[in-house]
Formats: structure tokens, sequence, C-alpha cells
């Protein structure tokens, strides 16, 4: 076990995975010999060099689109969108081509495809640099969504993906690079897609989230049980598969539950999770299902970022509401 | 210049009318109802067939939109078997099966361009031989794909063949609408190599252009954006009135160029066609499409076929629907929880 | 049997086509795919070739009809049977799956559990909330395992809060709704039914006695005055629980119930206390009230009746009770005869304190005055004992510094 915060997990894990398979390749915007903008990709170049890590003109589109030729030709390419908002650039081949690839082809080709994209807010970025698109996302058939809250889980899922035959979409957050830190297994390291995990048990109510909000939701859950009160934090990992069994197992226990995401209500994916919490749990319920979530307003600019993000305070009110206590 | 031998010519005739012939069928059959939406490929047989006579099937892949794949005989009888699937919307319609080179219908314009970048680009990274020939029209030319994918093959050198098929309109817009440009291929300037201009209905001088681009990008010298020039002799699709907008004199005109008249033309003056043998290449041609209808026609649908090859293996949500769709309750999610 | 061809949809969601002209007649001899008729649509005008070979029969309408995709267009002796149609969309089932890799076989989806808890939709919990029922202790009926209302009404009282009390009061209270009810029949259930049967029980099984007096509550409002100017807070209410507590230890068998035919003396001394909500009478209970003092009592039964006005109150406080105190003077009244609750022998019921012409010495003068009223069960309690029960509480309530030397 190391300590690492979850860039250098992500680090490492590039670097295991591109020394374990020749296929696996990294292209995107000043990922080679920069290491990327935020250096997730550091020391690649020099270690692989420039027929396995390419520097690609900013070209979102052709990126998206070149990794669906690479996939036919039978590599293994990660594909980097610098920010999640400038996936927008590519959305025609990231849905139209990359989500599509294997049903259009009936799996004559295996699309091996991962794009790692940074998203999140609470750092001040400029405009449609910490955008939540993952809703979107998500209701692109053909793709897999996966949102690592953990240093360790975002070593193990990333290696996952990378391995996975079908196309991931790898979202990482931005607040998470540097302040989330935690113990992370040596060697190969493997985290299952499609399983969320409780990343603090609980009893009175569950808070589902994913992503930074996972710490937050912690972080709230911790203040909560100073006042006597046992709440437990499921952490999703993927969105798509998403772990219907565990979401169910979860809310039966309890009855009560927050949800929080970053993204604007309307049509994030929260309710999607809601509507899974009444199909599933519809019977154990004890009270409305509370969402916490950004507003339906684009990302805000800095001075107002704060009140956007749903942070421990809006949280921790989530909680005290859905317990039906003061 | 690289001409074709006379028995390559032949041949090239042979799938051109074929292609025509086969096209004329399915028209056909679209308007009896038995098949949907199909683009014809009237006067634009030397154009496809040309360039695809240059390849080597064996390690050249070809990209097209959705006008060529009937002819693309080159590749094997597969293609118009899976051309036939994809007609009466069969799922497996889109699975050409390896190890042909081929990639199905693409009804997204110009997102195949990309694609081809990437391909060849991945082949050069493994050093496998091999071009990749991807087709487009005047139209997609103006999409945005067309420019990323030309810029990056320029900066990575990629062995790809950029044949756009001029046929002067993208349904009722005209080539002087669609671009201010001098032409298609003065485009190649922005992207760093060679664009050329060729008379598409000749399909000697397509054959030799794209032979030349072949060689280019084999020897490692890149990428070629080729405009071959012809004329839509027919509607852009079943669903299209070309008289609401085509001037009946520049119709008339073009007519006088079809590149199977042409080269029939040539051939019969050297002996190497007749009417015999043009009657014998239809005949033949319909029964290889009869029986390609007849056996997609034939072909074994299951009741959730549909849910198949989304993922490589069901998430938890799709075998519920699965289950559902199956059960035949009629509730999406009939593994649930209603109790 | 001949062949009909029926006018498709060419246009791609067309309905309807005119025919412009027939190019064949019935009689003619057609080869497959020749041009038949000629079609107008709103997109354009088309031949419509024939999908087989054979001789015309009938034609579908003449040049000029209008024809719907479906009808027939033209009918054909082809020597074969059957019609020209999309191909079949079921063709025979084959084991073989779809070409490429087959998707591996969905996983079971395993659900474990409900973790043990009662399987009740939102709107059932809520309503045994309202009614004080424990779903752990309810029989459910329901598709699933799951409770349903007629569950609840059929849930016995030992499935209640306590075997004494009215429900606690709904979270949301409404706009006065006091004695609001619509003309006709309406069903005695829910909160309603609860007290009805509860009162009914009482009254039937327990043969009231109840004595009425009053005392100079002077002394006990000047303490509550003295009290609060050193800060401390006192109610005249916690002094008569902490006085009937005490009476209570004096008089164990007014502690008690006859139950089936035996008597029970309560080991604790829980005190109920009725709170007037919106929502209705509620008695949460203070348990062990001989252990508390004046103030300590103050102060819990201050928070009980801020939880009962809250609707915050839980199950396990309302049950329990051993004996009951009614406050009906903070709505104004001043004589009552309250039905002590099933399981208790005796209620204390306090009047509102107002001021009354007393004599005093021998002379008339104005004192508060607090009148009151005690039931008893008769079959414990005689009036002897109901007297010198009655005594202990006058005693401490004329003259409340009793409770702080213990006297």
């Amino acid at each position: 076990m190391t300590e690492l915060n979850m860039l250098e997990a992500i680090n490492e894990c590039l670097h295991a995975e591109m020394a374990r398979d020749d296929r696996v390749v990294v292209l995107g915007e000043d990922v080679a010999r920069t290491g990327g903008v935020f250096r997730a990709t550091d020391g690649l170049f020099e270690k692989f060099g420039e027929n396995r890590i390419f520097d690609m003109p900013l070209a979102e589109g052709a990126i998206a689109g070149a990794s669906v030729g690479l996939a036919i030709a039978g590599l293994v390419p990660v594909a980097e969108m610098q920010f999640l908002g400038f996936a927008y650039q590519a959305m025609h081949q990231i849905a139209g081509q990359v989500a599509r690839l294997r049903y259009r082809t009936q799996s004559r080709f295996d699309p091996a495809i991962t794009i790692r994209a940074p998203f999140g807010g609470g750092v001040r970025t400029p405009e449609l640099h910490s955008d939540s698109l993952e809703g979107q996302l998500a209701n692109v058939a053909g793709l897999k969504i996966v949102v690592p809250a953990t240093a360790a889980d975002a070593k193990g899922l990333l290696a996952s993906s990378i391995r996975d035959p079908d196309p991931v979409v790898f979202l990482e957050p931005l607040r998470g690079y540097r302040g989330i830190r935690g113990e992370v297994p040596d060697g190969e390291h493997l985290v299952p897609l499609g399983s969320a995990r409780t990343a603090r048990p609980g009893t009175d109510a569950v808070v589902i989230a994913w992503s930074h909000q996972v710490e937050l939701a912690c972080r709230a859950s911790d203040r909560l049980s100073e006042e006597g009160l046992s709440i437990r934090v499921l952490d999703l990992r993927s969105l798509v598969p998403l772990d219907l069994v565990a979401i169910a197992e979860a809310v039966d226990s309890c009855g009560r539950v927050v949800v929080t995401e970053e993204s604007p209500q309307t049509g994030g994916f929260g309710g999607e999770v809601v509507a899974t919490v009444v199909e599933e749990s519809f019977w154990s319920l004890e009270a409305p299902v509370v969402r916490v979530s950004g507003f339906d307003v684009p990302y805000p600019v800095g001075m107002v970022e704060d009140s956007y993000v749903p942070d421990e305070d809006r949280i921790a009110a989530a909680v005290r509401r859905v317990l039906e206590v003061a | 210049m690289t001409r074709p031998s006379d028995e390559q010519r032949r041949q090239m005739l042979v799938d051109m009318v074929s292609a025509r012939t086969q096209s004329r069928r399915m028209w056909n059959l679209q308007r009896q109802g038995q098949i949907g939406t199909m683009a014809p490929i009237d006067g634009h047989e030397a154009a496809i067939v040309g360039a695809v006579h240059t390849l080597d099937p064996s390690c050249d892949w070809v990209l097209p939109q959705y006008r060529e794949p009937v002819a693309l005989y080159r590749y094997g009888p597969e293609i118009l078997e899976h051309v036939m699937l994809y007609n009466i919307g069969h799922p497996s319609g889109g699975h050409i099966p390896a190890p042909i080179r081929v990639l199905p219908h693409q009804i997204s314009l110009a997102t195949q361009i990309p694609h081809a970048v990437g391909l060849a680009w991945g082949l050069t990274l493994q050093d496998d031989p091999g071009v990749v020939l991807v087709f487009f029209g005047d139209g997609s030319s103006s999409e945005g794909d067309f420019y990323e994918a030309g810029n990056l093959a320029g900066v990575l050198g990629a062995p790809v063949i950029f044949l756009c098929v001029n046929n002067q309109w993208a349904i009722s817009t005209p080539t002087h609408l669609q671009t201010a440009a001098e032409s298609f291929a003065a485009k190649a300037a922005a992207f760093g190599f060679p664009g050329v201009q060729v008379d598409g209905n000749d399909v000697d001088a397509v054959f030799d252009a794209v032979h030349t681009a072949r060689e280019r990008a084999l020897a490692g010298q890149g990428p070629t954006l080729i405009e071959a020039t012809v004329y839509r002799l027919g509607p852009h699709t079943t669903a299209d009135d070309p008289t609401r907008y085509v001037p009946v004199e520049d119709l008339e005109a073009a007519r006088q160029r079809d590149p199977i008249a042409r080269l029939r033309t040539e051939l019969e003056a050297s002996g190497l066609w007749d009417d015999t043998v043009h009657a014998d290449v239809e005949a033949a041609a319909i029964a290889d499409i009869d029986a390609a209808f007849e056996k997609a026609k034939s072909t074994p649908l299951e009741p959730d076929a549909m849910l198949d090859h989304c993922y490589s293996q069901d998430t938890q949500r799709l075998a519920r629907q699965r289950a559902g769709m199956l059960s035949g309750l009629g509730d999406q999610d009939a593994g649930g929880r209603i109790s | 049997m001949p062949f009909v061809f029926r006018l498709p949809d060419i246009g791609e969601g067309l309905d309807e086509a005119e025919i412009v002209e027939w190019l064949v007649q019935p009689g003619d001899t057609v080869a497959r795919d020749q041009a038949l008729v000629e079609v107008l649509t709103d997109k354009a005008s088309s031949e419509l070739p024939s999908p087989v070979a054979g001789v015309v029969l009938t034609l579908g309408g003449a040049e000029g009809d209008l024809l719907h995709v479906g009808d027939v267009l033209i009918e054909i002796q082809d020597g074969s049977s059957g019609e020209a149609q999309a191909p079949p969309t079921d063709p025979a089932r084959n084991p073989d799956k779809a070409p490429g890799n087959a998707p591996v076989a969905s996983p079971a989806i395993e659900r474990p559990a409900s973790g043990g808890r009662p399987k009740a939709s939102p709107a059932i919990r809520k309503l045994a909330r309202e009614l004080g029922i424990d779903l752990a202790a309810v029989t459910s009926t329901g598709p699933g395992g799951r409770i349903t209302a007629a569950d609840l009404d059929a849930a016995g009282p030992e499935s209640t809060a306590s075997p004494t009390t009215p429900a606690p009061p709904p979270a949301v209270f409404e706009s006065s709704t006091l004695g609001q009810m619509t003309p006709g029949r309406h069903a005695l259930r829910g909160v309603r039914g609860v007290i009805a049967r509860n009162m009914a029980q009482s009254w039937s099984e327990i043969p009231h006695i109840h004595t009425f007096d009053e005392l100079d509550a002077s002394l006990l409002l000047d303490f509550r005055t003295r009290m609060q100017g050193m800060g401390r807070t006192v109610t005249p209410l916690a002094v008569a629980l902490v006085a009937s507590a005490r009476a209570l230890q004096r008089y164990p068998l007014v502690n008690a119930c006859v139950e089936d035919d035996e008597i029970l003396v309560h080991e604790r001394v829980n005190l109920g206390v009725a709170v007037a909500t919106e929502g209705g009478l509620v008695v949460p209970v203070l348990e062990d009230a001989d252990r508390l003092d004046v103030f300590a009592t103050t102060a819990a039964v201050g928070e009980l009746a801020e939880r009962a006005r809250s609707g915050s109150l839980a199950a396990a406080d309302l049950r329990g009770a051993t004996f009951t105190i009614t406050n009906y003077g903070s709505l104004g009244g001043r004589w009552a005869t309250p039905i002590i609750p099933p399981g208790q022998a005796a209620i204390f019921g306090m009047g509102r304190i107002a001021d009354r012409p007393t004599v005093v010495d021998g002379a008339v003068v104005v004192r508060p005055v607090l009148p009151f009223v005690f039931g008893a069960d008769h079959r414990l309690v005689d009036g002897d004992l109901l007297e010198a029960f009655k005594r202990s509480i006058i005693n401490d309530l004329t003259e409340p510094l009793r409770l702080l030397v213990g006297a």
C-alpha cells in the first residue's frame, strides 16, 4: 500500500497498463510532451515514446473519431478530453459512433476505447471546465460511465476501464486530483465496473453519491454522528452499469435516502437514482427521497460557485430533512 | 500513368454493370415496399469501381458512406448479402464478418472520415501493411469531421486516401452553394497534402489517381485527397424527386457521359464485350441479388435480438429488460419488484 | 390464388397516393419489375414496378383515385400465392444467435431480503405512525408480505403504542378542523376509531366515582413567582405532578388497575400528562415521576409538551402510564368528569385557576382558586381512600414548600 492522491493513482495506473499491454495508446491535447495539463499522463512520453502517446491537434471530434479507427485497427486507445465540457465538441462521435460501433457491427469489433476527462467544481475554473455531463452521457446506450471517488478506486477502476471491451467514459473530479488522498494497493489492482461500495456504514439513512460528492457526504455524516445520527454513504462508482442490487440493499435497510450530485437538477443522473430507488425499494421507504444538486442554470462563475455545488451543509440539511428531525 | 490491364478493365465493367443492375433491382424492391430507403448508384460506378480495383483486399480497408457498398464486389459476395440484410432492416446487416476489410453503411455524413484516419494510423503503429480508402460526397466535405480528420491525417502522415465523389448535388444543393473553394480537391491545401481532381467517369483516370495515391501512402508519403467528378444520374435516394431542381439539359448532357456506356464502347471496340456478355452479366447480377435477398429474408431473428451487442455483456438493467421482453408480459423490467 | 400487391409506403411516412396513369390493363402479361402504374404522392411522381411476373387480373382503382397505403393496388395471377410484403419480421426461430460475440448470459439479479424490515407503502407507514402502531408487530396480509390498511385496522391493542392513549398528532397541522365533518356516514377508524374504542372500553369496564373540590392557589402561584425571581422555572402542573407522585407512593393501591379479575399494582410511577394540540388530545408519559423533583418535572413536561405539539413524539413516549393528569383548565374549563384510561385506577383533572370570593378568617376575600376533580375506579378505591389520596395532593398544592422539605 502507498498513500497517493487521485492524480498519482491515475498516473500509476496508466504507466502499468501501457507496460502490460502494447496495444494501449494514449492520445489527447498536451498529454505527451508536457505530461498533461494536470500531469495525469506525466512520464508516459519519456518511458513509452512517440509511438504510444500522442499530442493531438486541437480537435476533440478527431480525437474521438480517430479512437474509433484505432479500435478497429485492434489497438486500445485511451483518449483524453482536456475537460469534460469540451466533450461537447466531440459528442457526435462519442454518442453517434463510439457508443454504437459494437451495436452497428454486431460485435465485429471490440470498441475498447476509454475516454478520460476531468470534471466537477470548486476550483474556480473558467466556463465549461467544471460542467457535469454524466447525466447526458448516461442516456447514450452503449457507453459505460465510471466515476471514482477515492485514489484506490481511481487506479482500480481505470485499469478495469482500459481492459473493458466496451467504451468507457472515465470521469475524474478536479477537486479530487490533489484533494483526495488515500491508501492505494501496490501492483495490479482491479475494481470491477458496475459495483457500488459502502463508503461509510450507517443505519438511519443513506446518502447516495458519486465522485467528489462522496467525500463531502462522508464529512457531513461524520458531523451528524456527533448528534447521534448514523448515516450510510453509498458510493456508486459506476453510473453505467448501475448496481441496482446495492442501491436496493442500502435503501431497504433504512428507508430514508438522500441523493447528491453536482449537475443541474433537471435531467441529472440523480433523477435516475431516485427512479431506481422507487422502482426497487418502494415498500421500504419511510420518507420521500431528497435530492441535492446544482441549480437549473449553467455552471456559474467563480464568485458564486460555492453556492452552486452541494457542500457538507446542504447535504447534512438534506439528511435531517429525510430523517424528519429539526 | 498507371493503366489497368484489359482484364482489369473488363472485370471493372462487369462490376459496374452488376452494380447498376442490382441498384435498379433495389430501387424496384423499394417501390414495392419490400426494402427501405436506398441510394441508387447510377453515374457513380466508375469512380467507385475504378478506385476499389487498385486495392488489395487482404490488407487495404474501404470505409463507405452509403451509396458505395453495392459496388464493392472486389471484397467478396458477403458484401451484397449484408447490403440486403441491411436493406430489410435486419440487425445483422451491419456485421460484415472478419476478415473482410469493409465497414457497413455510415448514415451520419463524414463521420467515417476520422475513423479512416484513426484506422490508417493504427495500421502504421502496428507496422501492418495497407491503406484506407474512405468515400464521401461533395456535401460531406462541408462537415467539421472532414476538416478535423484531414488536418489530423496531414499531421500524422497516415496512409489514407480521401476519395470525394463529387456528383454535383447534395440532395438539392448544387456545389456552388456548397463551397466557394475553387474545387473540393483544393481543400487539401489546408491539410498539407496533395489534392487531385480526376474525371470520375473515366475508369482509367480514377484507377491511375487512386493507384498513385496508394503507392504514396504505402511509401510513407502520407495521404491524398482525390476529387472524382461525376454526375448523379438518378435521384439522391428513393425519397427524392430531382425533377424539382435538376436542370433537364444538365441531366441530358450528363447522360451522354455515362461511365458504363463509355467503357462498354471501348471494350466492345477491343472485342472484349458484346451484347451477349452484357446480358449475361445483367442476368448473373439479378440472380445474385435475388439469392441474397431470399437469404436475407430467411435469416432468423430472435425475439430479443434488438438487445444484443450493445454491450459485451448485459448490464443489470438490460438483463431485466431482456427478461421483460422475453416474458411477453409487456413490463419492461419484469425481473422486477412489483411485489 | 392471385398475387395481391398493396400500395406500399414509398416515401418515408407517406400514407396515400393518387393513381395518375395505368401502364397495364387486365389481361396484360407483365414481367417482374415491369412498371405497372404511375402514382403521385406529395413528394414525387413515381412508377411502381411489379413484384412478380404474371397476368394482370384486376386494378385497385381508376386514374385519379386516391389510395391509402395498404389498399389493394393490383392483383396479378402469377401461379403462386401470397402477397408482396416486407419480409416477415419473425422467421423461424433459430438457436444460433446473431453473428459476432453473443452477449454473455444475463447475470441472475439476486435480490437480498429487504433488511428484515416490514414492507409497507409510504402511505401506510404514515398512517401507522399517526395511529401509534408499530409495524413490526402487525400481521401482514398484502401481496409480497406487505402491510395493508386493513392490516392496520385489524391490529389489536397490543400493537398500538400504548394501551390507553390515542395516536400522536399528524406531523403537519392543518388549520382548525375542530368539530368539522361533512354530513353523512363516515367510517369510525383511524385516530378517532382508536379513541372511541378506548373510551368505550374504559366507560363500560370501570365503575367511576368522581369527587369535586377547590383549593386556594395563592401560595402555589406565589411559589411560582418567587422561583421565577430566583431564575428557576416551576409550573402549577409540575407541582401537581410531583404531588401526585408522592400520593401514589403513599397509597400504592391507587397506582394500580384491575386486569383479568386481578389487582395489578404497578411497580413504577409513570404519570400520563394530557396535552392539547391542534391535532387532538395527546398523553405523553413522564416515567418514574417519583424520582424527579419539581424543577426536573417542569423541564421534562415542557419538553414532552413541545414534542407533542411539533408532532415528534415516538410511540414509546405514549406507553405505560399508571396515573393520569388532565389539565382541562388550560382549555378554560372548571369542572369535568374525566374518564380513567384503561390500565389505571384514577385520574386527576385540574380546572382553570381563577379569582373567586372565598372566606378566610370569617371575611370574604378574593383568592385565586383552583377547581379540580378526582375520578377513581370504585372496584379498588373507596371513598375514604379517595379522600385521603386527594388530601395528600391538596396539601402539597396548597403549600408547595412541602415538596421541598419532603413533608
